[in-house]
């Protein structure tokens, strides 16, 4: 009896054999078993699972994005949700944040003793913003500039508030501490991001503003 | 966040939203361009490839199919092309040898293991056409527009490259079994 080459079982996984393979197949059991292998060869070559990429896979793939210019940093619409928002939103948002940022200055003062009710403006003015970008950068500088207001808002009244203990400051210095290497690190992420690298002077500054204040409490007391 | 938000964050280029399809799809892109190399090393670098055409071609997606099958298809794509370049290199420069070097099992289940390492040890040709018929269910026309050759040819090669498997399967079963080593037929 000559047997059905493997060829043929191999086309019989998904094909109907003719009258012919029909009868040797039911009489010969090494062409039956042949083609039962080949049937479930191809049942487990078609559940074979997936495989994990190599360890570091995502860091190379990422860099290469990066160079590519494929990839990019959430921007500050990203992160306050206004990147999916019509144009004209994010203008108005833009201008909220912009007058926002310029009137905490005005009230509280960027000035240096010499240069007293002339709050610094920002490079980029918002009414010279052309395009969605520009908006987006002036919105970052007001960010910055309300982050620094901010700061010497709070300074100014722990200047002057009578009751601040000496634990208070401590206590606060270690908030600050925790602040400052939260914002490192977040800087470490995104070195380019204005709104961080602002956040992270804003926050070293009041850092070393309550250090000395509390160095000076203890050099007094002492 | 649906896959349609992510997919368009990504368009983007927002690294979190691509970070996320990645780890969603990576195990499935990383199987099928490392069953078509047949080599690891070439693997990674045909799946990053993949990763890198997917997210430049992300805003050509119009949703007609499964994301997922659309990438699918870029990797199978991107794969094979890689082949392409890396066989007319290997012409040029020396005898291409018949076959690619088997790698170590990186799957637990033995099946798996001996599946992969005779799917390793086909010649490339039949390998390819096996991969994408048995294991990814292309059809031959996919087949055949996937790799230039006519739907019959893609059958042909098909039968030919079960009936080598077969017998790779069966040829390793046969000598681990005279040396007391694992079993390897199927």
């Amino acid at each position: 009896m000559e047997h059905l080459s493997t060829e043929a079982l191999a086309r019989l996984v998904d094909n109907a054999p003719e009258p012919s393979e029909s009868e040797h197949l039911a009489e010969c059991m090494v062409c039956a078993s042949g083609l039962q292998a080949l049937r479930l060869q191809t049942e487990q070559l078609g559940s074979l699972p997936e495989i994990l990429p190599p360890l570091g896979d995502w860091e190379v793939l990422e860099a290469r994005l990066r160079s590519d210019g494929l990839v990019r940093d959430r921007g500050v619409l990203q992160r306050v949700g206004l990147a999916r928002t019509p144009g004209w939103m994010k203008v108005a948002a833009s201008a909220v944040l912009f007058l926002t940022g310029i009137g905490v200055g005005s009230v509280v003062g960027f000035s240096t003793p010499g240069q007293e009710g002339s709050p610094r403006l920002p490079d980029i003015a918002f009414a010279s913003a052309e395009t969605v970008e520009d908006a987006a950068t002036a919105v970052r500088i007001a960010e910055q500039n309300y982050v620094n207001a901010l700061t010497r808002y709070s300074q100014l009244m722990d200047r002057d508030a009578p009751g601040s203990s000496q634990a208070d400051q401590s206590g606060r210095m270690a908030a600050l501490e925790y602040l400052f290497a939260a914002t490192q690190a977040a800087v470490r992420q995104a070195p380019a991001d204005q709104f961080l690298n602002g956040l992270l002077a804003a926050t070293r500054a009041e850092r070393e503003a309550t250090l000395s204040r509390i160095s000076t409490r203890q050099d007094n007391w002492f | 966040m649906t896959e349609i938000q992510l997919i368009r964050e990504a368009c983007e280029g927002d690294s979190r939203a691509i970070r996320k399809l990645y780890d969603r799809y990576a195990p499935r892109v990383y199987a099928v361009v490392r069953r078509i190399a047949g080599d690891d090393d070439l693997a990674q670098d045909y799946a990053q490839e993949a990763w890198i055409r997917a997210i430049r071609a992300l805003p050509n997606f119009r949703g007609d199919a499964r994301f997922s099958t659309w990438l699918h298809r870029i990797a199978v794509n991107s794969a094979l092309q890689a082949i392409r370049k890396t066989e007319t290199r290997r012409k040029r420069e020396s005898p291409m040898p018949e076959q690619l070097a088997a790698v170590s099992g990186s799957s637990d289940a033995l099946l798996q293991r001996k599946l992969q390492r005779a799917l390793d040890t086909l010649p490339e040709g039949m390998r390819r056409v096996l991969i994408l018929h048995d294991v990814e269910g292309y059809t031959h026309d996919d087949i055949g527009d996937a790799l230039g050759v006519t739907s019959g040819t893609s059958k042909s090669q098909l039968f030919k490259a079960r009936a080598k498997m077969r017998s790779i399967l069966a040829s390793v079963g046969s000598d681990t079994k005279e040396t007391g080593a694992e079993a390897w037929s199927i």
